[in-house]
């Protein structure tokens, strides 16, 4: 592919998911310039490999290699810890208590639809980097769980898994009375 | 009765619209006779609310934007492009696709008697609309608004289908500028996905699914006197539910 050609189609696939790209950069570094480089980095990717593209989801395409760009910066930048896979079973059991006699009528729901922003971030944040960007990626950005597996490179049966356990620890951390 | 581990996943899967039919029902029992598998329902539907309320939508910096179309200038730039701040207007120049900002711009980047064949152009004109930081001209879920607007401006408004009940949801409506001559676009939603409705004058008849363009899916129909181009990177089947949808959609009266 002629250069021409390349920037014609860097323009049509990855332009328009630039905010998605920024956005997903900015949830898994943690803040806005960390983010910045990333996305500049994972766009010098994209531009390099757009012959490689093969058509068909170019969000999905963009957001893979922002990913794979923005964990790369966290293994160069972050401990060890901040990225280890987590063992899934390892991960304590979340328990949202099984409490019937609250149906209908239901403290916590009432507690979580009230978390303002600040909360919700620092939930969200404290979440491993795995849980985390399954739960942005989903209730975020609204892929849907087969982008998903794609762009983490997992099965949709562990996307499914990340994505439970993941909302089960942000609704016990705003469902608690603080 | 407790939830186990597997239960919670098909209640997210569930809340996320990802069962298919017959294992959806199956749950909807399920969830009717357990009050424990309602609440967590009731929590999880919460989280996802006021996820998608309270979250500010994340934007690229205008200065991040610039740097990132600087990749896509011509050599050799590219090569430099870290420190490559290139003016608006070289850039304008090099990505005239992306950078149109309006109707005259792309009149202009297109240009009269241009032979870029009309699915490339229509390709651009969705995806300039997808980076400007509204992608129609009137916004407005109401096919009542919609319509008269296009009314005022072109000689010739197309049909306005309320498609909120299929999952397609209006947004609104552009003018866009294919060769000299200004058309109606109308903007609907599908799930996250922007699909672009192009009307131009009749071509010819049938519904064709065309080969995509960089990822885009492309359908096209003629009704009447107007052919009509969707244009989305919804999945192409999906696309074409859209088509029939619109096609089998009642207008306005």
């Amino acid at each position: 592919m002629d250069r021409g050609d390349s920037r014609t189609r860097f323009a049509n696939v990855v332009m328009p998911h630039l905010d998605d790209a920024y956005s997903l950069a900015r949830w898994v570094t943690g803040n806005r310039a960390d983010a910045e480089d990333v996305v500049q980095e994972a766009c010098l990717r994209a531009f390099r490999g757009i012959g490689g593209f093969s058509g068909g989801n170019g969000r999905a395409w963009v957001l893979t290699i922002v990913r794979n760009a923005a964990y790369d910066w966290l293994r160069k930048n972050r401990s060890p810890a901040v990225i280890q896979v987590h063992d899934l079973e390892a991960v304590e059991r979340v328990q949202v208590p099984d409490d019937a006699t609250s149906a209908g009528n239901n403290p916590e729901a009432a507690l979580i639809a009230r978390a303002d922003e600040a909360k919700l971030e620092a939930a969200i944040a404290s979440l491993p980097a795995m849980f985390r960007d399954t739960l942005v990626l989903r209730d975020v950005q609204g892929l849907d769980y087969r982008e998903i597996a794609a762009i983490t490179c997992v099965p949709i049966g562990t996307v499914m898994s990340r994505l439970a356990r993941a909302r089960g620890r942000v609704i016990v951390m705003l469902g608690a009375d603080t | 009765m407790t939830m186990t581990e597997n239960d919670r996943l098909l209640l997210n899967a569930y809340i996320d619209g990802e069962l298919d039919p017959a294992h959806a029902l199956e749950f909807e029992r399920r969830l009717a006779d357990n009050p424990a598998f309602a609440d967590e329902r009731t929590r999880i539907e919460a989280l996802r609310g006021v996820m998608r309320e309270r979250l500010p939508r994340e934007t690229a910096s205008p200065a991040l934007r610039r740097r990132v179309a600087a990749l896509a200038r011509p050599q050799p730039f590219a090569t430099t492009w870290r420190a490559g701040w290139a003016s608006m207007a070289a850039m304008a120049a090099s990505v005239a696709i992306a950078f149109a900002a309006g109707s005259i711009a792309t009149l202009v980047a297109i240009g009269p008697g241009s032979r870029e064949p009309l699915p490339e152009v229509l390709v651009a004109s969705h995806v300039r609309a997808l980076m400007a930081s509204q992608t129609v001209d009137v916004a407005s879920s109401d096919r009542h608004t919609v319509k008269p607007w296009f009314n005022g401006k072109l000689p010739q408004s197309p049909r306005v289908v309320d498609l909120t009940a299929q999952g397609f949801p209006l947004v609104g409506g552009r003018i866009d500028v294919i060769g000299l001559t200004p058309v109606p676009t109308l903007v609907y939603r599908a799930r996250q996905h922007v699909i672009s409705l192009t009307a131009l004058p009749a071509s010819r008849r049938g519904e064709t699914t065309l080969p995509p363009i960089d990822g885009y899916n492309i359908v096209e129909w003629t009704d009447g006197q107007l052919t009509y181009w969707a244009v989305s990177d919804l999945v192409a089947s999906e696309l074409e539910n859209f088509a029939r949808a619109f096609r089998a959609g009642e207008a306005e009266p």
